[in-house]
């Protein structure tokens, strides 16, 4: 055999009659539809993939399972991609990462001779004197030690999520999976099975061939479907939160499903042992030579080493023999050599086998050309062995980073050397090889047990028995092999840490493990510590005197696996809530602007123009976003007496107030007007943006003891409401109502209900603009329609729409303060101008009254109060500070503008701001406001700017 | 996510619901409580570690607020109940929140 690529065999993935061209690197290479880009280029002879994160040594395939970092390439604009899991597409310009200008000469290589310039920890101790060169090592550092490149043009990606529901959700399609899958569905489950490959299968898939164990699961398929389970393939699951809440990834699309109970089929893996030069390209799991041959038909060289510590590594041998591979030897850890078919071909075929023995080194330029394998007890000579690539079957770790999240405890198991899992969350079954080892009847009975019981059949399935067949050791109990000098020995590939970078960390004091983590970064790259973890932990405890057990091991966390940042970030999707005339808004050309949850026209073009069209004639604002609440029952004015500042009981028929809210700090939380329509029932609007506050505010003291009989309607979605406002407000809205308009019949702070346009509304005349004006609440349904009626009868008013721009402008010129602009989690109404409206005699223990009455004796230390300039002066801005120089000329802060316009009106700057009181209370005292290091001056003025007296209001 | 049992609506998801902080009855009447007692119902929360009775709301269901035990150390609620005048709230010396 010449070539890596073996004759079409059963099982495998490929579609040979479909060769796909693709790139790697600057060369052009061929692989097959069905395989991945690591297999292809395996197959093309590839050996090395990329280059490491520190030193720049070159990497290979390792896991062949989507663990390791090695084989992280750039495709087009995609960094950091997986190439051991990702399909071949025609036409892939795949590059390598970490490596200039190539992979073959990789300048930055050179690193590694500096090594002992940068020992463990290098980053917190050097580069950061002196401190003036830091930005220049950051920059050289940043660009040394990457994953990739990120495209800044790359259109956005199209992502989605998705919510599943299910009463059993299993976690792993191998043996185990779909039998506890098989099982759920048979008691009557809704069954969701989750697998991370395009097809069920698990380890069944690459390890033997087993024709029993392949029907099961193309049965248990067929029975799962026909049962109404869903199978989803291609499909991480990456993350378990409280009730069985899990993450799950495919492609663009984020799952969030809700499952009764879970079962974790997840498997187990393999992970690499520590020798010296254990980072040389060709030295791989021996689960990767095995998926390489079964799925993709390569073998990744000619001349094979294995290394193992149970007997899936002779498994390994024996395929690689059959496939033509010349195996040169088989060192196994035990003592003594297992008894099976497999050693016997091996033994037939004349492969040096050595029991009791491990590797110790391995060389080579660019790959691995040969081995030292040397006895575990140091009991005889080495053996050194010429080979191309090395099969690694030594250390086993279940799968099991879900089970943790859920709260399962680690222990670790002596005997097995391998984690295993106790203390499992009510609703979480483990089955198959994340329990530990078991056989492949085993996996199908356990699989079959965890299905029944996560779906409710507590019964004791005879099938338990089977969990007492003694399972097998599997892993090596070796924490690093014996050391014969030479290369490195890395623990962890993603970060570059080596024994000695452990070792040196637990000297230097960081000798616990989540310290050790943080401090050495082991574990800490791509893989999360998937492939150094356990290493890591046995180090730390060999470092340290403890066991493994009492070393514990780091906290794991979601995601178990990368994710993109755009499946977490999702669609671009923004809601927003639209009033009824939101489409006649957008036809006029309003600029819209976001309001709280509301879209709003900030003006129709003209902010200043619509505010004299108001001041002159009239004007029409939407006002559909103010929180609208219908309160009703006997109790209505009791409960609005404790909940506000104001007085409520004295409040008759037909009449509206304007009243504050606040909590028992005295701060105020919300503000509007509350009418009176009958003894019983309320309107009651707050502010837009605080509606769904004011609301659930005023349902907590409703439904604790409060709410005596009364009952609360939030209309602000089902209810349009405008205001229409300026002198000609009366005469307009006349034309469209037979209810007397005149001052007499519907004075100032009046509500009424009327039929406008044959719609029927309440109004209320107040005035927030500081104009005669109309607020008319109508049905959302009857909204555009009556808007469209107010609009062209204005035609002969001179009516204008007006935005909230000119709205802010208005009530400025009035003076009124805006909750949440001239306010803050700290005002009172007291401080805040609005002390009349507090009502500290009244017979009722409101909210906010001790507070207040406090304040009220104290007397506040800072003020609301407006400003005027006289002149035009757009540097003003909202949120700039008021300064004072003191006593040795240095100035100091003193208060801040809250509001801030040119008045179309007074033709002239004015604002709110906050002053100290005793500064505030000087009408016509001067002050400053710092502007980028200016003092603009301006004077304290008290009361509204415009129309002092309300004359316009109340004609 | 957390689940929560609504007592209008059944189990819900957290997300529905907003959380309302740790029940805290108002002492009454306001202005003549002790200066100390005001301020551990404005300021001092009890932070417990372990079992604690809070308010919930069901801001994206029915509106009600309601009472839960839940355990901070484990989140396991162990009920959850519409506030009554004469129930389990009044029985701690409480007729608001």
């Amino acid at each position: 055999m010449s070539g890596r690529r073996l004759p079409a065999q059963t099982g495998e993935s490929l579609d040979r009659g479909q060769p796909l061209e693709f790139r790697f690197d600057g060369h052009s290479y061929q692989g097959f539809a069905g395989d991945t880009v690591a297999s292809a280029l395996t197959a093309a002879g590839v050996n090395v993939v990329s280059r490491s994160f520190k030193y720049h040594r070159p990497r290979g395939l390792l896991c062949c399972a989507g663990h390791c970092p090695n084989c992280l390439v750039q495709i087009g604009d995609e960094p950091s991609v997986r190439s051991c899991k990702r399909a071949l597409e025609a036409g892939m310009d795949v590059q390598p990462q970490n490596a200039w200008p190539s992979l073959d000469n990789d300048l930055l290589s050179l690193t590694e001779a500096a090594s002992r310039f940068m020992p463990v920890g290098f980053y917190y101790k050097t580069f950061h004197r002196p401190r003036l060169l830091w930005p220049a090592f950051e920059h050289v550092l940043r660009n040394a030690a990457g994953l990739g490149v990120i495209d800044e043009n790359t259109p956005e990606g199209d992502y989605d999520k998705q919510y599943l529901h299910a009463d059993v959700v299993v976690v792993g399609g191998g043996p185990a999976g779909v039998s506890a899958a098989v099982a759920a569905v048979d008691e009557g489950a809704r069954v969701l099975l989750i697998d991370e490959n395009p097809e069920l299968g698990g380890h069944l898939r690459y390890s033997r061939p087993d024709a029993v164990a392949h029907a099961r699961i193309v049965d248990g398929q067929q029975r799962l479907l026909q049962s109404g389970g869903t199978i989803l393939n291609d499909t991480a699951v990456v993350g378990w939160y409280e009730d069985h809440w899990l993450s799950a990834v495919r492609g663009n699309r984020l799952f969030k499903i809700r499952a009764g109970a879970v079962v974790v089929a997840s498997g187990a893996f393999e992970t690499p042992s520590v020798f010296a030069g254990n980072d040389h390209p060709g030295i791989m799991l021996g689960t990767a030579v095995q998926r390489l041959l079964h799925l993709y038909g390569v073998v990744p060289g000619h001349r094979a080493v294995v290394v193992t510590a149970n007997d899936t590594g002779w498994a390994v041998a024996a395929d690689l023999l059959a496939a033509g591979v010349n195996v040169a030897a088989v060192a196994d850890e035990r003592p003594q050599l297992p008894v099976g078919t497999d050693i016997e071909a091996l033994q037939a075929a004349g492969v040096t086998l050595l029991p009791g023995s491990t590797i110790a080194a391995a060389r080579g330029k660019s790959g691995v050309e040969e081995v030292t394998l040397v006895a575990v007890d140091g009991s005889s000579g080495s053996h050194v062995v010429r080979c191309d690539f090395v099969a690694l079957s030594t250390t086993w770790v279940p799968s099991a980073e879900l089970a943790y999240m859920a709260g399962a405890r680690s222990c670790y198991d002596d005997e097995l050397a391998e984690m295993r899992l106790d203390n499992l969350p009510d609703g979480l079954f483990l089955a198959g090889r994340v329990a530990g080892p078991c056989s492949a009847e085993q996996e199908w009975l356990q699989g079959a047990r965890a299905g029944a019981a996560a779906a409710g059949n507590t019964d004791d399935l005879p099938i338990a028995a089977s969990q007492d067949v003694q399972a097998t050791a599997r892993s090596s109990a070796l924490v690093a092999a014996p050391d014969v000098g030479g290369d490195k020995r890395f623990v962890c590939l993603c970060e570059d840490v080596t024994d000695v970078d452990i070792e040196t960390a637990i000297a230097e004091g960081f000798d616990r493990i989540e310290l050790l983590k943080r401090y050495s970064t082991v574990g800490m790259g791509p893989c999360q510590g998937r492939m150094c973890g356990l290493n890591g932990i046995r180090l730390c405890a060999q470092g340290t005197g403890k066991s493994v057990q009492d070393t514990g091991r780091t906290t794991g966390r979601p995601p178990v696996t990368p994710v993109a940042l755009g499946v977490l970030a999702g669609q671009k999707m923004e809601p927003v809530q639209l009033s009824a005339v939101h489409d006649w808004h957008v036809d006029q050309g309003a600029r819209m602007m976001v309001a709280g949850l509301w879209m709003r026209p900030e003006h129709y073009g003209d902010a200043a123009a619509e505010v004299r069209a108001m001041r002159q004639t009239v004007g029409l604002i939407d006002v559909s976003p103010l929180g609208k609440l219908q309160l009703t029952g006997p109790g209505v004015a009791a409960m609005l007496e404790r909940l506000y500042v104001n007085n409520w009981q004295d409040l008759r028929r037909g009449r509206v107030r304007y009243g504050i809210m606040c909590n028992d700090e005295g701060v105020v939380l919300d503000d509007g007007v509350c009418a009176r329509l009958s003894d019983e029932q309320w309107y009651v609007s707050t502010t837009s943006t605080g509606a769904s506050g004011a609301l659930e505010w005023m349902e907590w003291w409703r439904q604790s003891g409060w709410g005596d009989g009364v009952h609360i309607t939030d209309l602000t979605e089902t209810h349009a409401a405008f205001n229409l406002a300026g002198p000609q407000s009366r005469a307009l809205l006349q034309t469209q109502t037979d209810r007397d308009l005149s001052n007499d019949r519907f004075p100032y702070m009046r509500a009424r209900r009327a039929d406008v346009a044959g719609v029927p509304c309440l109004l209320l005349r107040i005035g927030f603009t500081g104009e005669l004006g109309y607020e008319i609440h109508c049905p959302a349904g009857y909204g555009r329609y009556l808007w469209q009626r107010l609009i062209d009868a204005g035609a002969d008013f001179g009516l204008r729409p007006f935005g909230v721009e000119a709205q802010r402008v208005l009530r400025l010129e009035k003076a009124h303060f805006i909750v949440g602009q001239d306010t803050d989690a700290l005002t009172d109404p007291i401080s805040a101008d609005a002390a009349w409206a507090v009502h500290l005699d009244k017979d009722c223990d409101f909210l906010g009254r001790r507070a207040l009455t406090r304040i009220a004796t104290d007397g506040p230390r800072q003020r609301l109060v407006g400003f005027r300039t006289g002149r035009r002066a757009d540097s003003l801005l909202e949120g700039l500070q008021i300064v004072q120089s003191d006593d040795r000329g240095k100035p100091q802060i003193i208060g801040w503008v809250s509001s801030c316009r040119f008045s179309p009106t007074l033709q002239e700057t004015i604002g709110l701001c906050w002053l100290p009181a005793a500064l505030a209370e000087r009408s016509e005292a001067t002050f400053h406001i710092h502007v980028d290091g200016r003092l603009e001056p301006a004077r304290v003025h008290h009361g509204p700017f415009y129309d002092a007296e309300g004359a316009r209001l109340r004609g | 996510m957390l689940r929560l049992e609504c007592p209008n609506c059944g189990v819900r998801n957290t997300s529905e619901f907003r959380y309302g902080g740790e029940q805290n009855p108002r002492p009454t009447p306001s202005t003549e409580v002790a200066d100390a007692d005001w301020i551990r119902y404005l300021y001092e929360r009890r932070n417990v570690m372990g079992v604690q009775i809070e308010w919930w709301y069901h801001r994206a269901g029915c509106g009600i607020w309601f009472l839960v035990e839940r355990d901070r150390r484990s989140n396991i609620v162990a009920r959850t109940w519409r506030w009554q005048p004469d129930g389990a709230a009044a029985a701690e010396g409480s007729h608001s929140p």
